[in-house]
């Protein structure tokens, strides 16, 4: 789950190195608003106690002789809010890497992105999300438990990519990410169901620490949580469009072209003309076919495709990005007006 | 008990544990750079790199079993990286060693690069904390610039991380003395989550108590340290004979070995 120096080159390094600082940088200055003596002192002592916890194994069912044990980010964003949890997370990772020289110093930057910043944020919003009104209830538990597949998922899978990006890995990208889904997957559902269950002890025997009224507790603002999404979605829709394959897609491959059997016929041939009169109107009409630029005037048909920039590539994909969340915006506008018009029964003064 | 060994050897006394501690974390810094962006296929420079960390661990009096132990219990993913290579690269070469020489894939090559690679960075990390006690290490990087809500973490953590440590080993202990056979899985996982609910709820207290008598004593967020972090003239040599060791390295023996 570690990183070590080799898996990065030095400019890969220095660059997660630098977002991973910036981005600490920026909680920590929120943070200390909210920070006096004890929640430093809580705070200090949660990350001790991550220690501890992890050093809890229990056996796993399928697998005989290996055991398994808690990260514990997750939890310490339900518990504590994603910003003082990422304080917590980090230090704890710096420890490891320092004094158990679990992870490499180069790597730092990529595993606190992966397993500190990750987890704790997107874990925490996903809860936030699939959580319902009340603490008590099943929906509570399904919400941790997505929130750490899902939060997991996507910390394991930015490993190849930032493996790939530094240019050292011989194994293909696509297999390397294939194996870190799949190993991820079962340690997220073991992490959520392990997290789901303390959270239900904790619940039980001190309700107060769990719901939302900790003392430490200290959620972003609204403004800052859509700014970092906007950066992620540039950095995301720009960089990661650029290592799209050209190939023809899973379903592309099984009926209309594959490049490696020159021999093969498409599956199916449709002879309506109204398909072949809308499939020429879409030509003519779409403003970026293929994500990239269009190689003949709008109103003509293409032509045969020549290799555009791939600045094309990523202007589309950044383009496809802001138009689909305008898109969201819009419909939650209306979905929005259109609840406002019914009253809600249930308001009850909190 | 794991935890004893986190720095069992800081506490000694040797010239490199009386260098500064800023110095030695940026040397450390620059060196693992150094040798990560060393080309893949070279091994006889990887030698030459490990020079300076063997010879600062050798003044600190760490020994060196200990070193190779730890460097091989937390080897097996990169072993696993590195053993992949010789799969992905079958480009055939030839090599020589002296007098003998034989055929041998690149792979190979890359595969034996990785682990000689972990194993100097790895050396240089443990040279630095085995000499170094962890609150001077925090405050030379807290002058080095890193928030001081971090390093107030990092400190707290480090004082009661051998406390709730403990707590857990205790647990553990009852756990194992209690549990005849393997009760299945819903069990574990209950008992699992039980444990450290429990350790949470006891931490919780435990930092209620604590924030109270650093408050008592007059604590204010200010972190202070005693360590006085002084460039002296050991720190000078040790600065010196760095930068020559790595101009030689990276200018003349990269041009006779690479």
């Amino acid at each position: 789950m570690h990183m070590q120096n080799e898996l990065l080159s030095v400019p890969a390094a220095g660059a997660t190195l630098t977002i991973a600082a910036g981005a600490l940088a920026f909680i920590t200055r929120r943070a200390k608003k909210v920070i006096n003596a004890d929640k430093l002192a809580l705070m200090g002592i949660l990350g001790a106690f991550v220690f501890a916890a992890q050093m809890v194994n229990f056996r796993l069912p399928a697998m005989p002789g290996t055991s398994g044990h808690l990260i514990g980010s997750v939890l310490l964003a339900v518990v504590l809010g994603p910003t003082l949890g990422a304080i917590v997370i980090t230090s704890v990772i710096i420890i490891q890497c320092l004094i158990f020289q679990d992870g490499g110093l180069l790597a730092l930057g990529c595993n606190i992105i992966n397993m500190g910043l990750i987890p704790c944020y997107v874990g925490y919003y996903i809860f936030k999300t699939v959580k319902g009104q009340s603490w008590q209830s099943v929906r509570t538990y399904i919400a941790v438990i997505t929130a750490c597949i899902v939060s997991l998922e996507i910390g394991a899978s930015l490993v190849p990519v930032q493996a790939a990006l530094s240019g050292v890995l011989l194994v293909p990208m696509s297999t390397f990410l294939i194996t870190m889904l799949g190993v991820h997957a079962i340690v997220g559902i073991i992490e959520g169901v392990v997290t789901a269950g303390v959270l239900g002890y904790l619940l039980r025997i001190r309700p107060d620490i769990v719901s939302d009224k900790l003392e430490g507790k200290y959620v972003l603002s609204k403004r800052a949580v859509i700014a970092s999404l906007l950066i992620v979605t540039v950095i995301t829709s720009m960089g990661f469009s650029l290592l799209a394959s050209g190939m023809p897609d899973g379903l592309e491959w099984s009926y209309a072209e594959r490049p490696d059997q020159s021999e093969f016929e498409p599956i199916i041939a449709n002879k309506n003309s109204t398909i072949a009169q809308v499939d020429t109107f879409h030509e003519r009409y779409s403003i970026m076919p293929d994500y990239t630029k269009r190689s003949s005037e709008l109103g003509k048909t293409l032509s045969d495709e020549t290799e555009a920039a791939a600045s094309w590539t990523s202007l589309a994909g950044m383009a496809g990005a802001f138009i689909t969340m305008a898109f969201v915006w819009v419909l939650a506008q209306i979905i929005r007006k259109r609840s406002a018009s019914k009253p809600n029964p249930d308001i009850t003064a909190a | 008990m794991h935890h004893s060994h986190i720095d069992k050897f800081a506490y000694q006394d040797s010239p490199a544990h009386r260098l500064d501690a800023r110095i030695k974390f940026l040397a450390m810094v620059l060196f693992t750079a150094l040798v990560i962006s060393l080309p893949p296929h070279s091994i006889v420079i990887i030698s030459l790199y490990a020079i300076g960390p063997f010879s600062i661990l050798v003044i600190g009096k760490i020994p060196l079993r200990f070193v190779f132990k730890h460097i091989i219990a937390i080897s097996p993913f990169i072993i696993v990286l590195a053993l992949s290579c010789p799969f992905y690269d079958r480009a055939v070469i030839s090599v020589s060693f002296g007098p003998l020489s034989w055929q041998i894939t690149q792979g190979w090559l890359r595969c034996f690069n990785i682990l000689a690679k972990f194993s100097v960075t790895m050396m240089c990390i443990i040279g630095l904390v085995s000499t170094t006690r962890f609150t001077d290490l925090l405050a030379g990087l807290g002058k080095l610039g890193m928030p001081r809500i971090i390093i107030a973490q990092l400190g707290l953590l480090y004082r009661y991380i051998f406390v709730v440590i403990d707590k857990a080993q205790h647990m553990l202990v009852s756990r194992k003395a209690r549990s005849l056979h393997y009760l299945g899985f819903r069990n574990e996982i209950k008992t699992a989550s039980a444990m450290i609910g429990s350790l949470f709820i006891r931490s919780i207290n435990t930092a209620e108590n604590i924030s109270i008598s650093m408050q008592g004593r007059g604590f204010e967020q200010k972190w202070r340290s005693l360590s006085q972090n002084h460039i002296g003239k050991s720190e000078y040599f040790f600065i010196a004979i760095t930068f020559i060791y790595v101009l030689v390295l990276e200018i003349f023996a990269k041009q006779l070995f690479v």
